[in-house]
């Protein structure tokens, strides 16, 4: 497809979806509802927001009720059913989406609001050409093309997007779209080529698989009171990250009472804590060691991958200047342990 | 709290001090001084004991204006209370303003327990200010 | 600032070897172009890490709250100011803590320099002398530093700490600035333009509380916003609430906010909340002539009151 053409795609997607693509803001870009004619930007390197608050908004209304003197009357859900269409999705969002499937929508426990809008869900990504310093998606299984979690992926070769198709879902949407053109063999291999490229491009390289099994153990490790140290415990780097996934259901009443879900964060100081006052996490100690223990150790062990896709968001904006992946790479090579003994 | 229909009138709501405008108040009506029902009263112990939380608050939930009203200067049960929260109060009522808030939302006074006629007149004007603003529309939660 | 770095060095040393502090509190150098990162030296020969340049934005009297041990803490201008309110505010101890003064000549804003780049990444950047060298894939720009430096830095006054103990580097003599610029633009807007720009810059907030977190002055062991019994106000992005959280921050660091910047950098949202706290501090300023630490005996504003105090507002 050829990349003025994407008017057009957005056209037809609307025509069905509601379709959410990266918009520029200042010097910000972020997920938003576009409409035909609406100006999006596919260049760009990461959106500061990941695109989970699409299908996992920060403030999500479960139901609203009204208690009258007979009972409680529930007013259901809203709309779940509408179709959304996610375009240019980068492969380490798409890849949260498929992690966060794992869990929302895994064993015994579905949660409805988020596996109904996933299922409704078509996501036709775009690959990373240009992966930047703060990407470290191969360490995390994923790829700058990686396909994980999508149904469409674009990738850009020159003028041209070439776009391969990855699911069922993708497949139909292609069908309704006849006036693509047919892929030509040279571009297939540029786009290898490109793949490649991108691939050596992510210069930064971490343990992320061996992290695992380090953590086992290291539960009550004195270690952890080094790395806390300089974080502050504010939500920088849950709220940006696309899979952190941490809720808090309330009650709020204006007019009508609403059940609503918002986004919580582990690194908050009222983060589990109980109605009795006391609070399993007392200190940014254990609310650190849960984020890292979260990601890379108790995930992986129920669903099988970390629970991180690599896109460097949280180590972009936090304002500390806290590394994951330093932290990460020290514990995989015993760097933190030496340092203390 | 509702729209600016024909018959729209504001809702106010007036913290008085227990000492002073509280019985001010009550002397307004205990003289069958006239001034507008528009004012609601939350009686506490002190000017001073308004959190500027509780007027932010007040906005938040629809109330077209606020008063505070305490003992004048000097006149304090509790010596300072009102001293304390004249900087309180000044200090908000720039903040509101530069943020947005209309002048005249927010007012304060001084009336003493003999000044029931004082009281009838702040309330009066009060009425009549958030009235020409209408409806209050800003910082109210839908 | 460079100048400073050995000087920093030799004192974090002589204070650690004469066993004056447990602990020091510095920069040092961070994983990303333009960034430090807070750090605590117990060793001496981790000395040579401490780092200081135009990029220690992190406000590091943040650290010294509540703690027990014996501190050194590298400190600007705003850093030691912030330290004479929290001490004032008993929540540091000044005897426990040496405070290692460093001359300041401005931070700089990595948001300025990543609206200049419009989206193209910062591989390598170099400050030498007024000249800021930015380098990434394909482009290479020598630019004024004067242009990307913090706002809060342009306006300030006391770039040589007000209080320290031991003093490192040349001093800045302080500077004549007219403090209250940034505000007087808004100010002289209409209510409604006021509200309504309050309202678009608010609305980007994501509740992250990165800007509570990152001020030295936020110190509640609880916070209004955390307060769950009951809850105070709505936790969700209601628009109403969002605005009424920055508000009620706003005026409870009346009085003591220095204006170090700290929660406009921290803001991943590039929400410029000194536009609110630099307000605080004006009304301070001329209603009761007071500029908050610069010294450890005066009792804020807000702490205070006159017999005469101003109250044309009240009728």
């Amino acid at each position: 497809m050829e990349k003025k053409r994407i008017p057009k795609l957005i056209k037809e997607l609307t025509k069905e979806h509601e379709v959410f693509a990266p918009v520029k803001k200042e010097s910000l870009v972020f997920f938003e509802k576009v409409s035909p004619g609406s100006e999006i930007s596919l260049d760009f390197q990461n959106t500061t927001k990941s695109p989970k608050e699409v299908l996992f908004p920060q403030t999500e209304i479960l139901f609203t009720y009204d208690i009258k003197k007979n009972g409680v009357e529930i007013e259901k859900a809203p709309e779940l059913r509408k179709k959304i269409a996610l375009l240019g999705i980068r492969p380490c969002d798409a890849k949260a989406l498929s992690l966060l499937d794992k869990f929302f929508s895994s064993g015994d426990h579905k949660d409805f609001y988020f596996s109904e809008k996933r299922r409704n869900t078509t996501t036709i990504g775009l690959a990373c050409n240009r992966p930047i310093s703060t990407c470290f998606c191969t360490s995390m299984g994923g790829a700058p093309f990686g396909k994980e979690g999508m149904d469409l992926l674009l990738q850009d070769i020159n003028d041209k997007y070439l776009i391969e198709t990855v699911t069922e879902k993708g497949d139909k949407l292609v069908e309704k779209l006849p006036w693509l053109e047919d892929a030509e063999k040279a571009d297939i291999e540029k786009a290898r080529d490109l793949a490649r490229d991108a691939e050596r491009a992510v210069t930064s390289e971490i343990s992320g698989m061996s992290v695992t099994k380090k953590l086992d153990g290291m539960f009550d490790n004195p270690l952890w009171d080094q790395i806390y140290k300089k974080c502050l415990g504010c939500g920088v780097c849950t709220y940006l990250c696309p899979t952190c996934c941490c809720f808090d259901v309330l009650d709020e009443a204006t007019t009508k009472w609403k059940r609503i879900r918002i986004w919580d964060s582990c690194q908050f100081s009222c983060f589990t804590l109980q109605g009795s006052g006391y609070n399993p996490r007392p200190s940014g100690k254990e609310r650190m060691r849960q984020r890292i223990m979260h990601k890379f150790n108790y995930f992986p062990k129920n669903h099988g991958e970390n629970f991180c896709v690599g896109c460097g968001r949280c180590v972009q904006e936090c304002p500390v200047n806290f590394d994951i992946r330093e932290v990460v790479e020290g514990i995989s090579t015993d760097i933190w342990r030496k340092k203390n003994g | 709290m509702e729209s600016a229909g024909e018959g729209w009138t504001p809702k106010i709501l007036a913290f008085l001090c227990n000492w002073c405008s509280y019985a001010g108040a009550d002397l307004a009506g205990i003289s069958r001084m006239q001034y507008p029902p528009n004012i609601r009263v939350v009686r506490v112990p002190c000017s001073g004991r308004v959190n500027p939380y509780f007027v932010i608050k007040a906005l938040q939930h629809g109330w077209d204006g606020v008063l505070v009203s305490g003992c004048h200067p000097g006149d304090c049960h509790y010596i300072s209370g009102n001293l304390v929260a004249r900087r309180r109060f000044a200090v908000l009522k720039d903040l509101l303003e530069y943020f947005g808030i209309e002048p005249g939302r927010l007012n304060f006074s001084w009336v003493s327990a003999a000044e029931g006629e004082k009281f009838a007149i702040v309330v009066k004007d009060v009425v009549e200010k958030v009235k020409s603003l209408g409806p209050a529309e800003r910082l109210v939660k839908r | 600032m460079h100048n400073a770095e050995e000087s920093i060095r030799e004192a974090a040393k002589k204070l650690l070897s004469e066993k004056k502090v447990d602990l020091i509190v510095g920069h040092e150098q961070g994983t990303l172009p333009l960034r430090t990162t807070p750090c605590f030296i117990d060793k001496v020969e981790d000395v040579p890490k401490l780092v200081w340049n135009e990029n220690c934005d992190a406000n590091l009297s943040k650290y010294l709250i509540g703690r027990k041990e014996r501190m050194g803490v590298v400190a600007k201008g705003c850093d030691a100011r912030s330290i004479a309110v929290c001490t004032f505010e008993k929540q540091i101890v000044r005897d426990n803590v040496v405070i290692i003064g460093a001359p300041c000549s401005g931070l700089i804003d990595k948001k300025k320099v990543r609206t200049k780049l419009e989206g193209k990444e910062l591989l390598e950047a170099t400050i030498e002398d007024e000249q800021i060298q930015l380098k990434g894939e394909g482009f290479e720009l020598v630019l004024p530093k004067k242009d990307f430096v913090c706002s809060s830095c342009l306006t300030c006054r006391h770039k040589t700490p007000p209080i320290y103990d031991v003093f490192a580097g040349t001093k800045v003599p302080e500077v004549e600035a007219d403090e209250f610029s940034d505000v007087a633009d808004l100010e002289a807007k209409s209510s409604k333009e006021r509200w309504t720009h309050f309202k678009e810059a608010l609305d980007k907030c994501i509740r992250c509380y990165a800007c509570r977190d990152v001020c030295p002055l936020c110190y509640c062991k609880t916070c209004f916003v955390d307060q769950t019994m009951p809850i105070w106000f709505g936790k969700t992005t209601d628009l109403s609430d969002t605005m009424i959280y920055h508000l009620v921050r706003a005026f409870h660091v009346a009085g003591r906010c220095v204006d170090c910047g700290a929660c406009s950098r921290a803001c991943p949202m590039n929400i410029n909340l000194r536009e609110l706290m630099k307000k605080t501090e004006k009304i301070m300023k001329e209603r009761y002539n007071y500029t908050a630490g610069l010294s450890l005996e005066k009792v804020p504003p807000l702490g205070e009151f006159k017999m005469d105090d101003s109250q044309e507002f009240i009728k």
